[in-house]
Protein backbone atom coordinates (compact mmCIF):
# COMPACT_ATOMS: atom_id res chain seq x y z
CA UNK A 1 0.00 0.00 0.00
CA UNK A 2 1.67 3.37 -0.80
CA UNK A 3 2.30 5.62 1.76
CA UNK A 4 -0.04 8.29 2.27
CA UNK A 5 0.72 11.78 1.20
CA UNK A 6 -1.20 13.75 4.32
CA UNK A 7 -1.52 12.74 7.77
CA UNK A 8 -4.41 14.54 9.41
CA UNK A 9 -3.58 16.25 12.12
CA UNK A 10 -7.14 18.04 13.33
CA UNK A 11 -10.88 16.96 12.10
CA UNK A 12 -12.90 19.55 10.24
CA UNK A 13 -14.14 22.64 12.23
CA UNK A 14 -15.48 25.61 11.70
CA UNK A 15 -14.65 28.62 11.19
CA UNK A 16 -17.15 30.66 13.09
CA UNK A 17 -18.64 30.52 16.45
CA UNK A 18 -22.06 28.79 15.64
CA UNK A 19 -20.13 25.84 13.91
CA UNK A 20 -22.99 23.82 13.86
CA UNK A 21 -24.97 26.19 11.00
CA UNK A 22 -21.54 27.23 8.96
CA UNK A 23 -20.70 25.79 5.80
CA UNK A 24 -16.59 26.14 5.71
CA UNK A 25 -14.83 23.89 7.61
CA UNK A 26 -10.91 23.84 8.28
CA UNK A 27 -8.99 20.72 8.64
CA UNK A 28 -5.19 20.34 9.39
CA UNK A 29 -2.88 17.68 7.55
CA UNK A 30 0.69 16.92 8.45
CA UNK A 31 2.45 16.69 4.30
CA UNK A 32 6.33 15.76 4.36
CA UNK A 33 7.38 19.53 3.89
CA UNK A 34 4.43 21.00 5.27
CA UNK A 35 1.30 21.83 6.74
CA UNK A 36 -1.89 21.58 4.46
CA UNK A 37 -4.68 24.14 6.16
CA UNK A 38 -7.54 23.22 4.30
CA UNK A 39 -11.15 25.04 3.83
CA UNK A 40 -14.52 22.81 2.55
CA UNK A 41 -17.76 24.08 1.94
CA UNK A 42 -18.17 20.48 0.96
CA UNK A 43 -18.50 21.06 -2.13
CA UNK A 44 -14.91 23.14 -2.93
CA UNK A 45 -11.62 22.90 -1.10
CA UNK A 46 -9.15 25.81 -0.98
CA UNK A 47 -5.55 24.85 0.30
CA UNK A 48 -2.87 26.61 2.36
CA UNK A 49 0.37 25.60 2.34
CA UNK A 50 2.98 26.11 5.51
CA UNK A 51 6.17 25.06 4.55
CA UNK A 52 8.03 23.87 7.66
CA UNK A 53 11.03 25.97 6.81
CA UNK A 54 9.05 29.15 6.65
CA UNK A 55 7.07 29.09 9.96
CA UNK A 56 8.52 31.10 12.80
CA UNK A 57 5.61 31.18 15.30
CA UNK A 58 2.49 29.17 16.40
CA UNK A 59 0.74 30.33 19.42
CA UNK A 60 -2.11 28.88 21.20
CA UNK A 61 -4.18 31.05 22.99
CA UNK A 62 -6.69 29.85 25.57
CA UNK A 63 -10.71 31.63 25.55
CA UNK A 64 -13.36 31.73 26.99
CA UNK A 65 -15.79 30.02 24.72
CA UNK A 66 -16.07 26.37 26.51
CA UNK A 67 -17.23 28.42 29.86
CA UNK A 68 -19.66 30.54 26.79
CA UNK A 69 -21.28 27.64 25.90
CA UNK A 70 -21.60 26.12 29.50
CA UNK A 71 -23.44 28.97 30.31
CA UNK A 72 -25.78 28.91 26.83
CA UNK A 73 -26.32 25.55 27.59
CA UNK A 74 -27.12 24.84 30.96
CA UNK A 75 -30.18 28.02 31.21
CA UNK A 76 -32.21 25.34 29.14
CA UNK A 77 -31.06 22.33 30.91
CA UNK A 78 -32.03 24.06 33.98
CA UNK A 79 -35.22 25.07 32.95
CA UNK A 80 -35.58 21.36 31.25
CA UNK A 81 -34.77 19.54 34.50
CA UNK A 82 -37.62 21.41 36.43
CA UNK A 83 -40.00 20.52 33.81
CA UNK A 84 -39.15 16.96 34.25
CA UNK A 85 -39.55 17.69 38.43
CA UNK A 86 -42.67 18.99 38.12
CA UNK A 87 -43.82 16.58 36.00
CA UNK A 88 -42.59 13.43 38.13
CA UNK A 89 -42.70 15.17 41.46
CA UNK A 90 -45.45 17.82 41.30
CA UNK A 91 -48.37 16.16 39.34
CA UNK A 92 -48.95 13.53 40.45
CA UNK A 93 -51.70 12.71 37.46
CA UNK A 94 -48.92 13.57 35.00
CA UNK A 95 -48.61 10.95 32.12
CA UNK A 96 -45.87 9.47 30.79
CA UNK A 97 -45.61 11.34 27.56
CA UNK A 98 -44.73 14.29 29.36
CA UNK A 99 -42.00 12.68 31.70
CA UNK A 100 -40.75 11.58 27.98
CA UNK A 101 -40.59 14.56 26.68
CA UNK A 102 -39.18 16.49 29.27
CA UNK A 103 -36.39 13.49 29.50
CA UNK A 104 -36.20 14.03 25.54
CA UNK A 105 -35.55 18.09 26.04
CA UNK A 106 -33.19 17.44 28.80
CA UNK A 107 -31.07 14.80 27.01
CA UNK A 108 -30.65 16.80 23.52
CA UNK A 109 -28.76 19.78 25.63
CA UNK A 110 -26.89 17.76 27.88
CA UNK A 111 -25.21 15.75 25.35
CA UNK A 112 -23.91 18.72 23.60
CA UNK A 113 -22.51 20.24 26.89
CA UNK A 114 -21.09 17.03 27.92
CA UNK A 115 -19.67 17.28 24.41
CA UNK A 116 -18.31 20.66 24.97
CA UNK A 117 -16.64 19.51 28.29
CA UNK A 118 -15.19 16.55 27.35
CA UNK A 119 -12.94 17.92 24.30
CA UNK A 120 -11.25 20.06 26.84
CA UNK A 121 -10.25 23.83 27.28
CA UNK A 122 -10.89 26.35 24.27
CA UNK A 123 -8.20 27.95 22.44
CA UNK A 124 -7.58 29.49 18.90
CA UNK A 125 -4.28 28.92 17.05
CA UNK A 126 -2.11 30.98 15.38
CA UNK A 127 0.82 30.13 13.28
CA UNK A 128 2.98 32.90 11.82
CA UNK A 129 5.55 33.30 8.45
CA UNK A 130 7.34 35.76 7.42
CA UNK A 131 4.74 37.38 5.34
CA UNK A 132 1.17 36.45 7.50
CA UNK A 133 -0.28 35.74 11.03
CA UNK A 134 -2.79 32.85 10.02
CA UNK A 135 -5.23 31.78 12.27
CA UNK A 136 -5.75 28.17 12.15
CA UNK A 137 -9.44 27.07 13.46
CA UNK A 138 -9.72 23.35 14.04
CA UNK A 139 -6.89 23.89 16.33
CA UNK A 140 -10.03 24.95 18.74
CA UNK A 141 -9.43 22.46 21.63
CA UNK A 142 -6.30 22.73 23.70
CA UNK A 143 -6.14 18.95 24.37
CA UNK A 144 -5.78 18.83 20.32
CA UNK A 145 -4.24 21.27 19.87
CA UNK A 146 -0.95 19.96 22.32
CA UNK A 147 -1.59 17.04 20.12
CA UNK A 148 -0.86 18.27 17.18
CA UNK A 149 1.79 20.74 18.38
CA UNK A 150 4.06 17.37 18.97
CA UNK A 151 3.32 15.93 15.38
CA UNK A 152 3.79 19.46 13.85
CA UNK A 153 7.24 20.29 15.88
CA UNK A 154 9.88 17.69 14.98
CA UNK A 155 9.24 18.20 11.44
CA UNK A 156 9.75 21.84 12.22
CA UNK A 157 12.45 20.97 14.59
CA UNK A 158 14.23 18.74 11.66
CA UNK A 159 13.82 21.55 8.96
CA UNK A 160 15.07 24.52 11.22
CA UNK A 161 17.02 23.25 13.93
CA UNK A 162 15.91 24.19 17.79
CA UNK A 163 16.02 27.22 19.92
CA UNK A 164 15.95 27.17 23.62
CA UNK A 165 13.31 29.09 25.25
CA UNK A 166 16.23 31.37 27.21
CA UNK A 167 18.56 32.03 23.96
CA UNK A 168 14.81 33.00 22.39
CA UNK A 169 13.99 35.22 25.00
CA UNK A 170 17.86 36.97 24.44
CA UNK A 171 17.33 37.59 21.06
CA UNK A 172 14.20 38.94 21.24
CA UNK A 173 14.69 40.93 23.99
CA UNK A 174 17.76 42.10 21.66
CA UNK A 175 15.46 43.14 19.05
CA UNK A 176 13.11 44.61 21.14
CA UNK A 177 15.72 46.68 22.62
CA UNK A 178 17.04 47.73 19.23
CA UNK A 179 13.41 48.56 17.91
CA UNK A 180 12.96 50.51 21.41
CA UNK A 181 9.53 47.58 22.24
CA UNK A 182 10.46 47.56 25.64
CA UNK A 183 9.93 50.85 26.51
CA UNK A 184 6.79 51.10 25.48
CA UNK A 185 4.46 47.84 24.67
CA UNK A 186 1.10 49.01 23.39
CA UNK A 187 1.51 47.83 19.80
CA UNK A 188 -0.69 50.60 17.99
CA UNK A 189 1.67 52.55 18.80
CA UNK A 190 4.68 50.84 17.48
CA UNK A 191 5.80 52.15 13.98
CA UNK A 192 7.02 49.14 11.74
CA UNK A 193 5.29 46.71 14.40
CA UNK A 194 3.11 43.46 13.10
CA UNK A 195 -0.14 44.06 12.27
CA UNK A 196 -2.77 43.09 14.64
CA UNK A 197 -4.17 39.44 15.43
CA UNK A 198 -7.93 39.86 14.93
CA UNK B 1 7.49 41.78 10.02
CA UNK B 2 9.32 42.22 13.02
CA UNK B 3 10.89 39.37 15.04
CA UNK B 4 9.13 40.31 17.76
CA UNK B 5 6.13 38.91 18.98
CA UNK B 6 3.00 40.06 20.18
CA UNK B 7 0.00 38.47 22.51
CA UNK B 8 -2.86 37.92 20.17
CA UNK B 9 -5.14 39.00 22.81
CA UNK B 10 -3.91 41.83 23.84
CA UNK B 11 -1.74 42.92 21.48
CA UNK B 12 1.44 43.51 24.38
CA UNK B 13 4.85 42.59 23.09
CA UNK B 14 5.95 39.02 24.45
CA UNK B 15 9.82 39.67 26.10
CA UNK B 16 10.26 36.88 27.90
CA UNK B 17 9.05 34.03 29.80
CA UNK B 18 6.31 32.68 27.65
CA UNK B 19 8.35 31.28 24.67
CA UNK B 20 8.91 27.12 23.87
CA UNK B 21 6.78 26.26 27.81
CA UNK B 22 5.60 23.08 27.93
CA UNK B 23 2.21 24.72 29.46
CA UNK B 24 0.45 27.72 29.04
CA UNK B 25 2.03 30.76 30.39
CA UNK B 26 0.39 33.39 31.45
CA UNK B 27 0.63 36.64 28.83
CA UNK B 28 2.69 39.41 31.40
CA UNK B 29 0.23 42.10 30.24
CA UNK B 30 -3.23 40.80 29.88
CA UNK B 31 -2.87 37.36 32.11
CA UNK B 32 -4.36 35.41 29.59
CA UNK B 33 -2.70 32.02 29.11
CA UNK B 34 -1.25 31.49 25.98
CA UNK B 35 1.89 28.63 24.94
CA UNK B 36 3.84 30.35 22.22
CA UNK B 37 6.26 28.01 19.87
CA UNK B 38 8.92 30.08 18.74
CA UNK B 39 11.22 28.55 15.17
CA UNK B 40 15.09 29.80 13.95
CA UNK B 41 13.08 31.14 10.84
CA UNK B 42 12.13 34.32 13.03
CA UNK B 43 15.15 35.14 13.35
CA UNK B 44 16.68 34.44 9.81
CA UNK B 45 17.56 37.41 7.54
CA UNK B 46 15.73 37.50 4.32
CA UNK B 47 18.10 37.50 1.31
CA UNK B 48 18.19 40.26 -0.94
CA UNK B 49 16.36 39.70 -4.68
CA UNK B 50 18.68 39.06 -7.38
CA UNK B 51 18.42 40.96 -10.44
CA UNK B 52 20.94 39.10 -12.85
CA UNK B 53 24.19 39.38 -13.76
CA UNK B 54 24.72 41.55 -16.69
CA UNK B 55 26.46 39.76 -20.05
CA UNK B 56 29.87 41.42 -20.02
CA UNK B 57 31.47 38.61 -22.89
CA UNK B 58 29.69 38.38 -26.15
CA UNK B 59 28.44 35.06 -26.90
CA UNK B 60 27.19 33.62 -23.18
CA UNK B 61 24.74 32.55 -23.05
CA UNK B 62 21.49 34.99 -22.35
CA UNK B 63 18.14 34.83 -20.36
CA UNK B 64 14.80 34.36 -22.76
CA UNK B 65 13.48 37.08 -21.10
CA UNK B 66 16.38 39.57 -20.79
CA UNK B 67 18.67 38.96 -23.44
CA UNK B 68 21.27 41.64 -21.74
CA UNK B 69 20.95 39.29 -18.38
CA UNK B 70 23.44 36.13 -18.18
CA UNK B 71 21.68 32.77 -17.94
CA UNK B 72 22.14 30.85 -15.12
CA UNK B 73 20.30 27.85 -15.45
CA UNK B 74 17.27 26.65 -17.54
CA UNK B 75 13.63 26.11 -16.81
CA UNK B 76 12.39 22.80 -15.99
CA UNK B 77 8.96 23.56 -17.75
CA UNK B 78 10.15 24.67 -21.02
CA UNK B 79 14.03 24.71 -21.43
CA UNK B 80 14.22 28.19 -22.28
CA UNK B 81 17.74 29.46 -20.34
CA UNK B 82 16.81 32.12 -17.07
CA UNK B 83 18.73 34.44 -15.61
CA UNK B 84 18.80 34.98 -11.63
CA UNK B 85 15.99 37.01 -11.66
CA UNK B 86 13.55 35.25 -13.65
CA UNK B 87 14.41 31.79 -11.71
CA UNK B 88 11.53 31.21 -9.63
CA UNK B 89 12.36 28.37 -7.47
CA UNK B 90 9.60 25.85 -6.17
CA UNK B 91 10.63 22.77 -3.84
CA UNK B 92 14.23 22.50 -5.56
CA UNK B 93 12.67 22.83 -9.03
CA UNK B 94 13.19 26.14 -11.29
CA UNK B 95 10.28 27.33 -13.59
CA UNK B 96 10.13 30.49 -15.50
CA UNK B 97 7.58 32.96 -14.65
CA UNK B 98 5.24 31.82 -17.54
CA UNK B 99 5.65 28.18 -17.03
CA UNK B 100 4.77 28.93 -12.94
CA UNK B 101 1.85 30.91 -14.42
CA UNK B 102 0.66 27.80 -16.76
CA UNK B 103 1.10 25.54 -13.83
CA UNK B 104 -1.06 27.17 -11.58
CA UNK B 105 -3.55 27.84 -13.75
CA UNK B 106 -3.67 24.48 -15.17
CA UNK B 107 -2.96 22.74 -12.61
CA UNK B 108 0.18 21.32 -13.29
CA UNK B 109 2.13 21.90 -10.55
CA UNK B 110 0.63 20.30 -7.76
CA UNK B 111 1.91 22.38 -4.64
CA UNK B 112 0.72 25.68 -6.20
CA UNK B 113 -2.93 24.12 -6.58
CA UNK B 114 -4.75 25.88 -4.08
CA UNK B 115 -8.77 24.70 -4.54
CA UNK B 116 -10.23 22.21 -5.99
CA UNK B 117 -14.06 21.10 -6.50
CA UNK B 118 -15.23 18.39 -5.03
CA UNK B 119 -17.20 16.98 -7.53
CA UNK B 120 -18.56 13.03 -6.01
CA UNK B 121 -19.75 15.79 -2.92
CA UNK B 122 -21.88 17.36 -5.62
CA UNK B 123 -23.43 14.48 -7.03
CA UNK B 124 -24.36 12.87 -3.50
CA UNK B 125 -25.99 16.56 -2.42
CA UNK B 126 -27.78 16.27 -5.94
CA UNK B 127 -28.98 12.55 -4.77
CA UNK B 128 -29.57 12.75 -1.08
CA UNK B 129 -31.06 16.48 -0.57
CA UNK B 130 -33.57 16.55 -3.16
CA UNK B 131 -35.18 13.57 -1.51
CA UNK B 132 -36.86 16.01 1.59
CA UNK B 133 -38.88 17.47 -2.02
CA UNK B 134 -39.58 14.19 -3.93
CA UNK B 135 -40.54 15.50 -6.83
CA UNK B 136 -37.31 17.42 -7.24
CA UNK B 137 -35.53 14.16 -7.65
CA UNK B 138 -37.14 13.86 -11.33
CA UNK B 139 -34.39 16.69 -12.30
CA UNK B 140 -32.15 16.08 -9.89
CA UNK B 141 -31.25 12.27 -9.95
CA UNK B 142 -30.38 12.44 -13.67
CA UNK B 143 -28.64 15.47 -13.34
CA UNK B 144 -26.97 13.18 -9.72
CA UNK B 145 -26.02 10.31 -12.52
CA UNK B 146 -24.72 12.49 -15.40
CA UNK B 147 -22.13 14.79 -13.03
CA UNK B 148 -21.06 11.29 -11.08
CA UNK B 149 -20.17 9.41 -14.60
CA UNK B 150 -18.86 12.49 -16.46
CA UNK B 151 -16.36 13.41 -13.40
CA UNK B 152 -15.53 9.89 -12.20
CA UNK B 153 -11.91 10.34 -13.53
CA UNK B 154 -11.49 14.03 -12.16
CA UNK B 155 -9.17 14.17 -9.31
CA UNK B 156 -11.01 14.38 -5.89
CA UNK B 157 -9.83 16.08 -2.49
CA UNK B 158 -5.89 16.51 -2.29
CA UNK B 159 -5.83 14.01 0.97
CA UNK B 160 -7.57 10.71 0.45
CA UNK B 161 -10.81 10.47 -0.64
CA UNK B 162 -12.48 6.95 -2.00
CA UNK B 163 -14.90 7.02 -4.80
CA UNK B 164 -17.92 5.53 -2.49
CA UNK B 165 -19.24 9.20 -2.82
CA UNK B 166 -19.54 8.91 -6.46
CA UNK B 167 -21.07 5.06 -6.12
CA UNK B 168 -23.53 6.38 -3.41
CA UNK B 169 -24.80 8.84 -5.74
CA UNK B 170 -24.82 6.48 -8.43
CA UNK B 171 -26.93 3.84 -6.52
CA UNK B 172 -29.22 6.54 -4.97
CA UNK B 173 -29.69 8.70 -8.58
CA UNK B 174 -30.60 4.74 -10.22
CA UNK B 175 -32.85 3.62 -7.76
CA UNK B 176 -34.39 7.51 -7.92
CA UNK B 177 -34.94 7.67 -11.48
CA UNK B 178 -36.14 3.35 -11.28
CA UNK B 179 -38.53 4.52 -9.35
CA UNK B 180 -40.39 7.43 -11.16
CA UNK B 181 -39.33 4.92 -14.25
CA UNK B 182 -42.06 2.56 -12.39
CA UNK B 183 -44.50 5.29 -11.30
CA UNK B 184 -44.87 6.72 -15.06
CA UNK B 185 -45.13 2.92 -16.07
CA UNK B 186 -48.15 2.35 -13.71
CA UNK B 187 -49.95 5.23 -14.63
CA UNK B 188 -49.49 4.64 -17.87
CA UNK B 189 -51.03 1.05 -17.29
CA UNK B 190 -54.25 2.45 -15.76
CA UNK B 191 -54.86 5.10 -18.48
CA UNK B 192 -55.01 2.18 -21.05
CA UNK B 193 -58.55 1.32 -22.28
Amino acid sequence: MPEKEYQRLTRARSRSVFGAVAVSRSSLWLGKDHLLCIDSSGYTETYKRFYFRDIQVITLVATKRRAVWNGVLVVPIVLCLAGLANALFSLPEATNPAIITWTILTVIFLAPLLINNLMGPACTGYLRTAVQIEELPSLSRLPRARKALERIRPSIVGVQGALSPDEISARIRAAATGSGAASSPPAANMPGGPPAVS
Amino acid sequence: MTTLIQCPACQAWLLEGVFNRPELSPCPACGVPLQVEVFPALFRRSHPGQSGETILVEGESSCFYHPQKKAVLPCEGCGRFLCALCDCELNGQHFCPACLETGITKGKIKSLENQRTLYDGIALSLAIYPLLIFYFTLVTAPVALFVAIRYWNAPRSIVHRTKVRYVAAIVLASMQIAGWGLLFISLAGRHRP
